[in-house]
């Protein structure tokens, strides 16, 4: 019993650490970006690394879900003759939900990762140290760029995973469904409005602080050893992973309230 | 210059150190030796504010460095460079761009200045031509003179060296003395943790030798032929830890 309590007790405290750090890493960063300068040649690296260089994971992603959720859709509603609506699910479901979801995910995944082992290494190897030493500051120099490249690019990602997704949903429609593509098209725009592109870039802002900030603060926090490095990359993409999607469920209901009210 | 008063530094329940006091006139070198994990280090790690002491006071020219919060330690380590004892060089940037970056952060100076300054100090450590290298690209003693190449782009006041000659070869070790020793003709105040006792006894005025988490002994160099039972001695003779 005092095992339990013991183990229950540590993971209390752990959690609580963690949440503590978590929101003096936020506070830091945002008294820093309003305050210090931005570094824009770090700025466009990163846009570079977390944006353009997961575009083909993005892209891969996006069109496999488009066009699984369009057969999936279509074999179920075939049934009670309501094809004809595949369109219009698959558009609201991905602009909405699979967009920012999915993309946000592989990014944690990608990028997350990347960032914490990164960091965890320049910990290691005592680079961080030499940032402090050098009298800079490791959070402008290394934190504040990840973020606002991220806070960048993921909205764009999640631009191009709708479009994407579309489009691979129209091409299973088509060529499985033969559904019409001018006809399928024709109920996307019609379908979709401007609430349901907003819901889900609305979200692309929460979602990129949930990926960059647990990763730079678990890279940050790395003592010694790469098998602490190791672990902080899975922290990273674990936290980040349960953030997005958790997240999800209250960013969704938090905006439905919204759309309600105006 | 540099005054460390009951120093006090525990992780977790292993103290390392007990009221641990020394101090260090300006222009002089002090070697601060001792076995391996004795805290020599943290102590230097303290200096800069990269670390904490539980209790104790450090003044470093008349600052109280234990109460500064990170944002007001700048103005410090401006004045004191810290060579790392494996380089942290950023491994991501070349070497021109590792020795521009703390003139890039603090001086507004032309692309040509920092182009002449990055030059002259290269050329001082033996390492042209390798500007557009990867700090991976170089050697284990070209990485730690290219450490210290960077510690002195802000032309600093005072140099902590960890372990500076750790690891090298006769040549490389003899290239960082005789660095240390032409910083030392300029009149830098400097702290040099180190196991390489030839080196201590070459570029150091004094040495403090801790054992156990207290300064065991503190002795001008000078005078350390004259006192053969000194626990320095002892540990220089490896009769102890």
């Amino acid at each position: 019993m005092s095992a339990l309590t013991g183990t229950v007790m540590h993971r209390t405290q752990n959690a609580l650490l963690f949440a503590g750090g978590l929101v003096q890493l936020t506070g830091q960063i945002i008294k820093n970006t309003i305050r210090g300068k931005i570094y824009w040649k770090l700025l466009s690296e990163q846009i570079t690394i977390i944006g353009w260089k997961s575009l083909p994971l993005v892209v891969i992603t996006a069109i496999s879900t488009g066009m699984v959720m369009s057969l999936q859709y279509g074999l179920g509603l075939e049934k009670f003759g309501g094809k004809l609506y595949v369109p219009k699910l698959v558009a609201i479901t991905i602009l909405r939900e699979m967009g920012p979801v999915f993309t946000a995910l592989m990014i944690a995944a990608r990028v997350g990762a990347g960032i914490a082992s990164e960091i965890g290494s320049m910990t290691v190897t005592q680079q961080i140290d030499a940032i402090r030493a050098l009298g800079t500051s490791p959070i402008k120099v290394i934190v504040i760029p990840r973020v606002l490249a991220c806070l960048i690019a993921l909205p764009l990602l999640v631009a191009v995973a709708n479009l994407v997704g579309n489009a691979g949903g129209l091409y299973v429609g088509a060529a499985e469904l033969q559904l019409d593509p001018h006809f399928y098209y024709q109920k996307v725009v019609t379908t979709v409005d401007f609430y349901d592109y907003l819901s889900g870039m609305f979200k692309t802002i929460f979602f990129a602080l949930f990926i960059t900030i647990p990763a730079c603060y678990f890279g940050l926090n790395v003592k010694s050893g790469t098998k602490e490095v190791g672990q902080a990359t899975t922290h990273a993409v674990v936290i980040s992973s349960i953030l997005i999607l958790v997240g999800d469920y209250f960013l969704s209901k938090l905006f439905w309230v919204l759309e309600r009210w105006a | 210059m540099i005054n460390i008063k009951n120093f006090n530094k525990s992780f977790g329940k292993k103290v390392i150190h007990k009221d641990v006091s020394f101090y260090v006139r300006e222009g002089e070198c002090l070697g601060l030796v001792g076995g391996s994990g004795v805290g020599k280090s943290v102590i230097l790690r303290s200096l800069i504010g990269l670390e904490k002491p539980d209790s104790g006071q450090i003044e470093i020219d008349g600052i109280e460095v234990h109460k500064l919060r990170e944002e007001e330690m700048i103005p410090l380590r401006q004045k004191v460079a810290y060579v790392f004892q494996g380089g942290a060089l950023f491994d991501s940037m070349t070497v021109q761009e590792n020795l521009a970056y703390p003139l890039r952060e603090h001086f507004k100076l032309m692309d040509s200045e920092i182009k002449k300054k990055i030059k002259d100090v290269l050329e001082e450590m033996g390492l042209s031509g390798n500007e557009l290298n990867l700090p991976s690209q170089l050697s284990g003693g070209m990485q730690k003179r290219l450490g210290l190449a960077r510690a002195l782009m802000m032309s600093p006041k005072i140099i902590l060296y960890d372990e500076p000659t750790a690891g090298l070869d006769p040549y490389n070790t003899r290239k960082i003395q005789e660095h240390i020793l032409k910083l030392k003709k300029k009149g830098v105040t400097s702290i040099l943790v180190t196991h390489d006792m030839p080196t201590a006894l070459a570029v150091c005025d004094k040495m403090v030798y801790l054992h156990n988490g207290i300064v065991s002994s503190s002795v001008m160099t000078s005078e350390l032929n004259n006192r053969p039972n000194d626990q320095i001695m002892k540990f220089i003779e490896g009769e102890v830890a």
